[in-house]
């Protein structure tokens, strides 16, 4: 580890910081409705839809348009998808995406994963990549961010389970929030070199006197709602380490702030839209924990290298012309400290975009991206989904610590009770049901060890992260699965599937339960939300609940792979 | 018969993703009863207290 790579996370973590206040004022205003600088467009996309913008829809109302409008988008995808050969803006005359593809693609992107088991640039033309792919890095982090919006209305009013409107909310989050921001970040992509056109692919001759074909594209604009939305996906296979979608130190650090800029501000927005903005800020400060110790510990097993390389002569020390440390699968040009900043960035929130080869981290260097994924992706997390995620451990910790003292819990002036708890059991559940179940079963039937290229835990590890990755929305693969199978391409769709929407569901019906109640005023005896021991109970139950699910499946791979490391296997 | 079959997994999976969003919006409609169910539990009981 070097001084140098401390700074830089030192001064990401500054900027994460910072962002909060500004951004958090921003989308209150977004979404209390006062904000109107763009109020023509907005009028005429309600006139054009037949939204009626004053509306307040109770959560099931709520829940139900979420749904359709995924499974309207996500259909069409397919149709896109299926029919591109005959679609304009393909000049490489790319054939029709397989039907499995279409089908995971479709399911993917329409829930924020953007899992990729094709390589963007050999089988997506750029129609299909502008009017579906991008299409659903927006609204599906629109989604996200409306249901994040619609939890805090819940908490924050008293309005017979009415949690706003989901076609204004999804309108005016992408009109006014991911729009603006993506044409601002475009431009500064473009301007540090990530590419922007409509040509064909280059043809090379390189040094060597081979032919080489240099895809091209229209990346920047992808790139950078990619990262804002926390969608992940990208223009080429080798995502965020491609030089055309990632070429400078500067656009590695833009790429990473986008990522955790509306996360970081939800958790303003929280605080404003309860009014408690120190209820706000404790969130913020346990995302911000679990953050640090994650990068703490990616970064410390990255720099410390392989033992076994060391045994073999390899250099590990770092010096002014040796990394030093696990360079295997990483960016010369990033080096160390930005790989492991990126992997816990982007496992932290739902992203999913790479700059490092995650499969070709140390043992423990992988775990801290695999267990981010187990968390629920609750560390400041994908645009919304981290919020909402967070919010359903601030309602357990306030549960538990109810129990502690006999009183019935309540959370900022709402009681409590069965149904809420519930709610939140089913959300907790479900997503290492779908994780464990699917992996369990995929580490025992010939197809899904087909598709593994390692053996032992490393291989263990593979199918743990594929489902992982994909139920938790983040779309990151740890590489050396082959998921280009019926089996995998069917079984991760579905998966992606399950980890949004019936997650989803049990969130807005929460929602609504709370919105439901009358705020009662705090007494002597409430648990306060605003504190260090809020902080550390919260900390204490996000490790403990993810602990206590994934640890054994975790024990049967990394850790025992590093065990095995030491004692000198490798796999 | 080999286009067939294609078109015949075209069907399989948009079917499948109709079959799926069909049945989250039951899950809404689950939840919400469910939400009801306890709600009248919750009032039964506080009325029983003294």
């Amino acid at each position: 580890m070097t001084l140098n790579g401390w700074l830089q996370i030192l001064v990401y973590c500054l900027c994460v910081l910072l962002v909060a206040k500004p951004l958090g004022i921003y989308l209150v205003r977004v979404y209390d409705g006062s904000l109107t600088w763009l109020g023509p467009i907005e009028r005429a996309v309600y006139r054009v839809c037949g939204v009626d913008a004053t509306e307040d829809q109770h959560w099931t109302r709520y829940a139900g348009g979420m749904l359709l409008f995924s499974v309207a988008s996500m259909l069409l995808t397919y149709l896109v998808l299926r029919l591109q050969a005959v679609l304009p803006l393909n000049p490489q005359h790319l054939a029709a995406v397989p039907d499995r593809q279409a089908f995971e693609t479709s399911a993917s992107f329409t829930t924020n994963t953007n899992w990729q088991s094709y390589g963007g640039e050999s089988v997506m033309s750029y129609f299909s990549q502008m009017t579906q792919l991008a299409f659903h890095n927006f609204v599906s982090a629109a989604v996200g961010i409306a249901v994040a919006v619609a939890f805090v209305r819940g908490i924050a009013r008293k309005s017979a389970g009415r949690v706003g409107n989901f076609w204004v909310d999804l309108t005016r989050g992408t009109l006014y929030v991911l729009l603006p921001m993506s044409i601002i970040l475009a431009l500064m992509f473009v301007q540090q070199g990530v590419i922007q056109n409509f040509r064909p692919y280059a043809d090379v001759v390189t040094l060597e006197g081979a032919k080489q074909a240099i895809a091209m594209g229209p990346v920047a604009s992808q790139e950078a709602i990619k990262q804002l939305g926390t969608n992940g996906g990208g223009f080429f296979n080798a995502n965020a380490a491609h030089p055309f979608e990632n070429p400078t130190p500067w656009s590695n650090f833009w790429s990473m702030f986008a990522i955790f800029m509306i996360p970081s501000a939800l958790t303003y927005l929280l605080g404003r839209m309860v009014r408690n903005q120190k209820h706000g800020w404790a969130v913020w400060t346990a995302m911000f924990v679990l953050f640090v110790g994650g990068v703490s510990t990616a970064y410390w097993a990255e720099a410390r290298g392989n033992p076994i390389h060391a045994a073999r002569g390899v250099d590990l020390a770092t010096s002014a012309t040796n990394p030093g440390g696990n360079m295997e699968g990483k960016e010369v040009r990033f080096g160390i400290a930005n790989s492991a900043l990126y992997a816990t960035i982007t496992t932290d929130a739902s992203c999913g975009a790479v700059n490092s080869m995650h499969d070709s981290f140390t043992p423990l260097g992988g775990l801290v991206p695999l267990a981010n994924i187990q968390l629920g992706e609750v560390v400041f997390g994908g645009v919304g989904a981290g919020l909402y995620g967070m919010l359903v451990m601030v309602v357990l910790t306030v549960f538990i610590a109810g129990l502690m003292v006999g009183r019935t819990p309540e959370y900022l002036g709402k009681k409590i009770q069965a149904r809420e708890i519930q709610m939140a059991m089913l959300y907790v559940l479900i997503f290492p049901a779908a994780i464990l179940t699917m992996s369990a079963i995929s580490a025992l039937l010939p197809a899904g060890l087909q598709g593994l290229n390692n053996a032992g835990p490393h291989g263990l590890s593979e199918i743990l992260y594929a489902f992982s990755s994909t139920a938790a929305n983040n779309g990151s693969a740890f590489a050396g699965l082959t998921g280009t199978t019926y089996y995998y391409n069917t079984m991760l769709g579905l998966n992606t599937l399950i980890g949004r929407f019936a997650m989803m569901v049990p969130m807005l019906a929460l929602a609504g339960f709370l919105a439901e109640k009358r705020i009662v005023p705090e007494s002597a005896g409430t648990f306060p939300v605003t504190t260090p021991l809020f902080v550390v109970l919260l900390v204490s139950v996000v490790v403990i609940v993810g602990a206590l699910t994934f640890f054994p499946a975790l024990a049967l791979g990394p850790v025992v792979e590093h065990l095995l490391m030491g004692a000198g296997k490798l796999f | 018969m080999a286009t067939e079959g294609r078109s015949m997994l075209d069907l399989v999976y948009v079917l499948g993703t109709l079959a799926f969003f069909t049945l989250m919006l039951a899950y809404v409609r689950a939840c919400a009863a469910l939400g009801r169910v306890e709600s009248r539990n919750v009032e039964r009981s506080a009325a029983d207290l003294p």
